[in-house]
């Protein structure tokens, strides 16, 4: 018969007791070294965390609004306020580019609505155009860019020459005050004239932007149109024109009547000056 | 009907006649002095018992010599008012000259003279400049609205007239 000594009943007694605990241990031991190969290798990592971050930050983001956006504007508007000049001067390359886009882009439609018109140069309209120019003496390409111009008169100030008093006004929309305007305009059109002591020479022209104000002087009063769009010499003859008989009808009323009014006069105005007469 | 008249505002530099112009269209005052350049315009009807005036208001640029005023400003004036600074000799030493200039140059064109800055004088002051003050029409204060809109009625008045 088969006789264990003491050693062999001790493990035997230990096999008994202590496996449970021997498996345990190894299955933590284990877990342990998962982890720490999660923990030292970056992408193990990675897999795990980035998706909580990504969650959290977007959170973060949906917030920013509600939470740091009043600070920003406030913060961003401080700076604006206290940094004028450097904000214009950042702007002011970018503004550059759009507007050199901008008139580079009108210049190219010109230049195909020019071409086009010379593209067209045998059809009636085109013998017409060439016509007028030859019996006006007015150049064909300045008659080619008068036809693509939009004109538009603006107003008409009738204006008494040294008070600056406006007498009459024809307007197509109400903008700023007539009376205040017509004695800027004689401020300036007396200072010009100062300025360079020809007291013989008027001032006829201001350009502003998009708009003209053609000034047409005579002795006791002057006419002020304002025209936006293509001015040019064709335009300028036949505003003249306008003018010329508005003047000559407004002189003999005020010699017929002359208690004229203010109203009597924008009548006349209304009559030479809507759209359907220049 | 209404008529609109010309009035122009004269007088040496910071006399107030900005002020008197913005307290009578306005009816505003600041203590921040900003001098004019050029000319400013502004306009203020004005009711009169039997007529309605609109006066277009040109506050110019204040000169020490009247004489070098540009004078296409003046031109087809209505009416002047002469302002001078109560506070300041220089500004009112020549009044009687430069009302000289006016009358043999603007003839016919009426002239209210205006001490302004009244508030900033005591009785003596105005007692040992009497004889300097002896043209004056009306002392105004801009700042307190002295006078201010009877200024430019009494005018209004004398061109109606």
């Amino acid at each position: 018969m088969f006789m264990m000594n003491e050693n062999d009943k001790l493990n035997i007694l230990k096999d008994i007791l202590l496996t449970d605990d021997r498996e345990y241990a190894e299955t933590i031991a284990n877990k342990i070294k998962a982890l720490e190969e999660v923990l030292h290798t970056r992408s193990e990592l990675a897999g795990k965390v980035d998706p909580i971050i990504d969650s959290k930050l977007e959170e973060f983001i949906e917030e920013i609004p509600k939470t740091l956006g009043p600070t920003i504007t406030e913060t961003l508007k401080i700076e604006i306020k206290n940094s004028k000049d450097q904000v214009v001067e950042a702007l002011y390359p970018i503004m550059g580019r759009m507007i050199k886009k901008y008139v580079w882009q009108e210049i190219k439609l010109l230049s195909e609505q020019v071409s086009s018109q010379v593209e067209n140069s045998f059809s009636l309209a085109a013998w017409k155009r060439r016509l007028k120019s030859w019996i006006t003496g007015v150049k064909e390409h300045d008659l080619i860019l008068s036809e693509l111009g939009d004109v538009s008169i603006e107003q008409v100030f009738v204006i008494e020459k040294n008070s600056g008093i406006l007498l009459g006004n024809y307007a197509k929309r109400e903008t700023i005050d007539k009376e205040m305007f017509s004695g800027m305009l004689t401020a300036i059109k007396s200072f010009v004239e100062d300025a360079f002591r020809q007291k013989a020479q008027n001032l006829e022209l201001i350009e502003y932007e998009l708009y003209h104000i053609h000034i047409q002087s005579f002795v006791s009063y002057y006419i002020a149109v304002v025209v936006s769009g293509q001015y040019n010499t064709p335009l300028k003859n036949k505003l003249q024109d306008t003018i010329f008989k508005f003047s000559e009808n407004f002189l003999s009323l005020m010699l017929y009547n002359p208690e004229i009014t203010q109203d009597d006069i924008v009548n006349e105005l209304n009559f030479y000056f809507n759209d359907d007469h220049i | 009907m209404i008529t609109s008249k010309k009035i122009v505002l004269l007088g040496h530099f910071g006399v107030g006649k900005t002020s008197l112009v913005r307290r009578f269209v306005e009816d505003s005052f600041s203590d921040n002095y900003k001098v004019t350049i050029g000319v400013h315009i502004l306009k203020k009807e004005v009711t009169l018992p039997e007529n309605q005036v609109n006066l277009i208001i040109w506050d110019i640029e204040g000169n020490e010599d009247i004489t070098k005023t540009r004078s296409s400003y003046l031109l087809g004036s209505h009416g002047f008012i002469y302002v001078f600074d109560t506070t300041r000799k220089t500004t009112y030493e020549n009044l009687a000259s430069d009302l000289e200039h006016l009358k043999t140059t603007y003839n016919n064109v009426p002239v209210v003279v205006v001490g302004n800055k009244s508030d900033l004088v005591t009785r003596s002051h105005m007692k040992e400049n009497k004889a300097y003050f002896k043209p004056v029409d009306y002392f105004s204060s801009a700042k307190t609205g002295a006078n201010v809109d009877t200024i430019f009625e009494e005018l209004t008045k004398k061109i109606i007239l």
